[in-house]
């Protein structure tokens, strides 16, 4: 037979699918996210559900109460908000859960996003943390009862900073040094003493009296720490206190209008922008003299190093909708404005490439601005 | 004159199975040529847009990036004790070149979209039945129609008609075109195509699958339902980022401006 078959005992070897070769692939995936927005904000949904607290990393994660319970625990679920998918699931391990009204739901992301430190009325007692790198609960810090009402790293991560209300009101400061904070506070301001008598409260507060302390916020230079003050009663003022990080003394004391629900540190660490009763403010701690902005602003968070800050006001002129808005700083006026409701954080990037608001029900907003 | 009786003609058992499986085999000739074409046709299409996505807004993106890299080089200049401006810098700089890199070069002429001719598509066809890799068991036949079948989808995709035509020429005068002969060795070779034939028929239908499945092909499909629409949605990208380019270069022609300015 003339047939030239010489390979009856090899096998014939198979080459591979020839699959295309998208040396693009970037700019085709970058091609389709701007095909997606039709302005400088896009819009996506990253959890289904709703979580009235959250709280944004600076890589663009965003942390959300989950609706699913283990072992009787209520779990936090994390999500990428840019792919819009869940990557991680944490509660600390099983133990009395706390039922305290006053233990707040709070969460504070390291500036690296390693480190997650939070605290729930659904969870064990204290402030909890966990290293999401190395996937480890690293256990409770500062006192067992110590029930938080805002947590807050600075840019560095070389500080950390924890408040609370109620009877055992204080802001404590602890010096992580880029790993993760542990054991007690390195320093703790109680009830400010300096406070007018019938602003100090008694055991049973009243109407005026001292209810705590609300956000804090570490300047970027790490100098300084602006923390509201709480008073308590519907029509009262907070106040925003600037202390000096490294004594916890109080440097400066400002009483704002209304209840402050947000505040940021301009970038040079030279002013503080903050919202109160709706409206926005600009503050010179130096001075100590306050301007109010010609926006309405319940949350408000300055860009790493440019001066701008993006905002969210829940009411819209002529409309129930609320907006998300930049302000450019130098010039007092808005800009690059959309349409949003519910928003519970707002976060720039550490890069300031992007700014991430996240809504309760689960909306994330994405300011990609055109030029950065 | 006596009659002959009728010359029985005896069919052997392998002969019958050969002429069976030769009809298996000539069908799944038929279909693999009809999904090859059906692949190249995709994959030339998809590198077709994909040559011309870069050539328009591709480009355009490295030459945004890069003016966008000056404008946080001089934020960063600006600002010489701030980290953070000075990190967004480099980053910017790096993004730009990764973005140039992506892009390539930009060639002189416009690339046009992929469309084969009916003579282009008779003649891939043809090829693909006489050199497709899978129709042979032989080892070097098998290796060389590999080489040749590469060269031909490449010719399709660049709808270069006479070097599918010469490829054609080169196997057809090749000494691997000499066919072997007798049923027993040819029901084992035919045996062999048939099976490589089908393992190629999952190959091309996974590659299909992961073509389909691309972020090219969701661009493009996205373009092509915006087209039937009258739309050209290539033309709208182009636009939106020549705005961006022309803000970016105003920002860069101001020294120092507000935030908002500097900003979009």
């Amino acid at each position: 037979m003339g047939a030239h078959d010489t390979s009856t005992t090899t096998q014939i070897e198979r080459t591979g699918t020839r699959a295309l070769a998208v040396r693009s692939s970037a700019l085709v995936a970058r091609g389709l996210r701007d095909l997606a927005r039709d302005s400088n904000w896009l819009i996506k949904k990253v959890f289904t559900g709703r979580s009235q607290h959250l709280a944004i990393s600076p890589v663009g994660q965003v942390c959300a109460i989950s609706e699913h319970v283990h072992h009787g625990t209520a779990q936090v679920a994390l999500y990428d908000i840019e792919l819009s998918v869940p990557t991680m699931t944490l509660a600390p391990p099983g133990g009395e859960v706390s039922h305290s009204p006053d233990a707040g739901v709070v969460f504070s992301w390291s500036p690296n996003a390693r480190y997650l430190a939070g605290a729930s009325g659904a969870w064990p007692a204290g402030l909890h943390l966990f290293d999401l790198q190395g996937k480890l609960y690293l256990g409770t810090i500062g006192a067992s009862d110590l029930s938080a009402t805002n947590l807050a790293w600075s840019d560095s991560g070389d500080f950390f900073a924890a408040t609370s209300r109620g009877k055992r009101a204080a802001l404590r400061v602890w010096e992580p040094r880029g790993g993760p904070p542990g054991g007690d506070a390195a320093r703790e301001l109680a009830t400010p003493d300096w406070l007018e008598p019938q602003q100090a409260g008694e055991e049973f507060a009243e109407e005026g009296s001292f209810g705590g302390y609300g956000k804090a916020i570490f300047s970027p230079n790490e100098e300084a720490l602006a923390s509201v003050i709480e008073i308590k009663g519907e029509w009262a003022d907070d106040s925003i206190m600037v202390a000096d990080v490294t004594k916890l003394s109080r440097r400066k004391v400002f009483e704002a209008r209304g209840h402050v629900t947000d505040l940021t540190w301009t970038p040079d660490s030279e002013q503080i922008i903050y919202c109160a009763a709706g409206q926005a403010y600009r503050l010179e701690p130096q001075s100590v003299n306050s301007e109010p902005l010609p926006f309405g602003a319940e949350l408000c968070v300055c860009h790493p190093h440019l001066p701008l800050c993006v905002c969210f006001s829940s009411w819209l002129k002529n409309s129930a909708k609320g907006r998300l808005f930049l302000m450019d700083l130098s010039r007092s006026t808005a800009f690059d404005e959309y349409p949003a409701e519910g928003v519970a954080d707002l976060k720039w990037s550490a890069d300031g490439s992007r700014a991430y608001a996240v809504t309760r029900d689960g909306m994330a907003y994405i300011y990609e601005p055109p030029l950065i | 004159m006596a009659l002959k009786s009728p010359e029985v003609v005896a069919i052997k058992p392998e002969e019958r199975e050969l002429a069976r499986k030769v009809l298996e085999q000539t069908t799944l000739e038929t279909e693999l040529t009809e999904r090859e074409l059906r692949t190249a046709n995709l994959r030339a299409e998809l590198g077709a847009f994909e040559r011309r996505y870069l050539h328009f807004v591709g480009a355009r993106y490295a030459e945004l990036d890069e003016l966008k890299a000056r404008i946080a080089e001089q934020l960063a200049t600006e600002q010489p004790d701030n980290d953070r401006a000075q990190q967004a810098a480099r980053d910017a700089r790096a993004r730009a070149n990764e973005t140039k890199s992506a892009a390539g070069e930009r060639a002189e002429t416009a690339p046009r979209a992929f469309e084969a001719s009916p003579e282009m598509k008779r003649l891939y066809r043809t090829v693909a039945k006489r050199i497709h890799p899978d129709l042979t068991s032989d080892r070097e036949d098998r290796a060389k129609r590999q080489q040749l079948m590469s060269m031909a989808n490449e010719a399709y995709e660049f709808g270069d008609e006479m070097q599918l035509a010469r490829i054609l020429t080169e196997y057809e005068h090749s000494p691997e075109a000499v066919q072997g002969e007798g049923p027993g060795v040819e029901l084992v070779r035919v045996i062999r195509r048939i099976s490589q034939m089908r393992s190629r028929l999952a190959e091309m239908e996974a590659e299909l699958q992961e073509l389909l499945r691309s972020d090219l092909f969701q661009l493009k499909s996205r373009l092509d339902e915006a087209h039937e629409f009258g739309r050209d949605v290539l033309q709208e990208m182009v636009a939106k980022v020549d705005e961006q380019i022309e803000q970016a270069q105003e920002r860069l022609k101001k020294p120092k401006t507000s935030g908002e300015q500097r900003f979009s």
